[in-house]
């Protein structure tokens, strides 16, 4: 069971960059109207303006761009499929090349670059986000662009607890589930080799001690909540505040512009 | 009152972890393709089912996946909402089953619906959403129909179906062992 331990701290990279500074809020909501507007590129100067924003964007984290890059090498496979795909489905515009049985049309070229170039945007900036920003930044965050929805009865604030006690709980969970199968391994417990039946039977030693512990906590931390006075979300102050600066509007603005002129760059 | 709500929502919290650790303990299945893999996650989510509501058992899937995308980004974000509602059309038979008809006889039939409903489901969802949501995001040609059913067919109904048949043979020993602990929690909630 290999479970690597970059999952402890997700894909956050620590730095002291404007990017990592910025209200997750922020970031949360630049991405989410990037990701909407990168679908409005239709051009190549469209494309390239909004690969310029992204690249500048990854540069700023002052993260290195080529450990960027590198993390997305599950995706680069993907990328090529997409480019190849097209260059064998579409069969519009002028012949460029010939083969025995098969030709490589232009439209092909131009749609594959295209759209491996929208996959690719919408992977490195989302890619930003969990890079520049703790996972428990990005649960204050949701909690706090939902408050809206507490109007119509949705439990925000609960949700937002769950969320992070989750994310508190996954290093020392994995640690755990580690630990137990270690200590059925050593009672000659096989998960890896044998029939099948006999791996699904060998996971049932692991997962009972873990949901059994799992209660165990979970009974200590309500005791220690309650033991602390927690009643809800109700008048409770908070120890990390967000709050927006001069920085975050700033990033508002150029963003704006940057969009503004995507609309003129297209075709 | 308050006391056992804030403990429920801490177990279910929990359970939604553990079945975040779990995805990443697959193995996929000889035969099919890479990309499906099969995992425990679903574990977690159904014992949550059992000992609370039906309700919790979503919840569970819905705390792994956001968990999920937070740690691994949004590299592919349909494949998160597929394996949500997979999840969902699994665990939700079972535990409303249970909830109506408990015993021991009833989780093997709960298993088997939550396998068909999800097996029959995801293969409609897939013709119909997913894989043209698929080949949108990613800009390939809209499938052709036969080309969709080929896949479903080929691909996505078996794979739920053995997806749940592995997914029951390994719960039914699994809840045999806990089943007096299951009763146990359940009686302290209700």
């Amino acid at each position: 069971m290999d479970m690597s331990n970059s999952l402890l701290i997700g894909q956050y990279v620590p730095s002291n960059s404007f990017i990592h500074r910025l209200d997750p809020r922020t970031k949360i909501m630049i991405i989410f109207f990037f990701v909407v507007f990168v679908f409005f590129a239709n051009s190549a100067p469209s494309y390239a303006w909004l690969t310029v924003f992204a690249i500048g964007t990854a540069l700023a984290t002052k993260i290195k761009l080529t450990f960027i890059l590198k993390g997305l090498t599950p995706v680069w496979f993907l990328i090529i499929f997409t480019f190849l795909l097209h260059l064998i489905v579409t069969k519009e515009g002028e012949v460029l090349v010939e083969f025995v049985s098969f030709s490589i049309y232009s439209d092909a070229i131009q749609q594959g670059i295209a759209i491996s170039f929208r996959f690719f945007l919408l992977i490195l900036v989302t890619s930003l986000l969990t890079l520049t920003t703790t996972p428990i930044e990005i649960t204050d965050a949701i909690e706090s662009l939902l408050q809206p929805l507490k109007k119509i009865k949705f439990p925000v604030h609960e949700l937002a607890l769950m969320m992070s006690i989750s994310l508190r709980f996954i290093p020392t969970l994995m640690q755990e589930t580690e630990k137990i199968s270690k200590a059925q391994a050593s009672r000659g417990v096989d998960f890896r080799t044998g029939p099948l039946k006999d791996r699904i039977q060998a996971v049932v030693p692991l997962l009972v001690p873990l949901f059994v512990s799992a209660f165990k906590r979970a009974e200590e931390l309500a005791m220690a909540m309650e033991a602390r006075g927690y009643q809800g979300g109700e008048g409770r102050t908070k120890l990390r505040e967000l709050k927006i600066a001069k920085i975050d509007v700033l990033s508002f603005i150029v963003f704006a512009l940057v969009i503004i002129i995507l609309f003129f760059l297209r075709a | 009152m308050q006391s056992s709500r804030l403990l429920k929502l801490i177990i279910i919290a929990l359970l939604g972890t553990i079945s975040m650790v779990l995805l990443f303990v697959n193995f996929p299945i000889p035969f099919l393709p890479p990309y499906l893999k099969i995992d425990f996650s679903e574990v977690p989510a159904l014992i949550a089912g059992l000992i609370f509501t039906p309700v919790a058992g979503i919840l569970v899937e819905a705390i792994k996946n956001l968990l999920y995308l937070l740690y691994t980004g949004a590299g592919d974000p349909i494949g998160i909402v597929a394996n949500f509602v997979a999840g969902t059309l699994f665990v939700y038979p079972v535990a409303l089953l249970y909830h109506k008809f408990k015993g021991k006889k009833t989780i093997v039939t709960g298993l088997v619906t939550g396998t068909v409903v999800m097996a029959i489901g995801m293969s409609v969802l897939n013709y119909l959403i997913i894989l043209p949501a698929y080949s949108w995001f990613m800009g390939w040609e809209t499938m052709s129909s036969g080309v969709k059913l080929a896949t479903v067919v080929g691909g996505v109904l078996p794979f739920n179906f053995i997806k749940g048949v592995i997914l029951t043979a390994l719960f039914v020993p699994l809840f045999v062992k806990l089943k007096p602990w299951i009763d146990q929690k359940r009686m302290s909630f209700h």
